[in-house]
């Protein structure tokens, strides 16, 4: 664990925050201010909502920034698997490969990376190949 | 093959003045949250111009992808 890497708990659950992992998709806060607040400090605050819609929203963060665990099982679960090799396809966003993969630029060299990448789709990044936000404010639509 | 121990795994290329293509047996999930796993290949969108997004349907032919 990240020495930046926090935890809130509402008793029931615990919410895990990474924030080495977010790459600022802001659906967390756009889903559910009253617990995801970045304005405010603790910027999660577990008695804003019930503990099913803060999982529900911990689940559609799309670099696992967020996660969560019963407090029950947090003692007797095994660490998840972080092997397998996953690919997913942001709405109007980039695409997001996490787990066991290699990538290779356009000359065919193969670029380090760490344990996520996230690419751009819409063809506007200064950053290329990756995303750097700029579907937003071309306002990119993956339809 | 000598890599079906290694279990999940993705061969991704950035194909010039192309789409991303990915290649290997992983999981895939699309927008509308619809997964599918396996042993697979795709080429997905990089120009933004497709109209059959995700996937790339020759659009960066006619518009060109930035490097």
């Amino acid at each position: 664990m990240d020495k930046k890497d926090k935890k809130y708990t509402n008793g029931e659950i615990t919410v895990f925050w990474k924030p080495a992992k977010c790459i600022h998709a802001t659906t967390c806060y756009r889903e559910l201010i009253e617990v995801f607040n970045p304005r405010k400090r603790p910027w999660v605050n577990m008695d804003g909502a019930s503990t099913e819609e803060i999982i529900r929203v911990v689940r559609l963060c799309p670099t696992q920034a967020l996660s969560f665990q019963y407090n029950k099982d947090i003692e007797t679960e095994k660490p998840r698997e972080e092997n397998n090799a996953e690919v997913r396809v942001m709405e109007d966003g980039p695409v997001i490969i996490t787990g066991n993969f290699v990538i290779y630029d356009t000359d065919g060299k193969q670029i380090s990376h760490k344990k996520m990448t996230s690419l751009c789709r819409c063809g506007n990044s200064n950053d290329l190949p990756y995303c750097d936000g700029m579907h937003r404010k071309t306002g990119f639509t993956g339809k | 093959m000598e890599n079906e121990s290694k279990g999940s795994s993705a061969e991704v290329r950035i194909l010039q003045n192309g789409p991303i293509m990915i290649k290997g047996t992983f999981s895939f999930k699309d927008s509308s949250g619809k997964i599918t796993t396996g042993e697979q290949e795709l080429y997905l969108c990089r120009c933004g111009g497709s109209a059959s997004k995700p996937w790339c349907d020759g659009t960066h032919n006619k518009i060109g992808v930035p490097d």
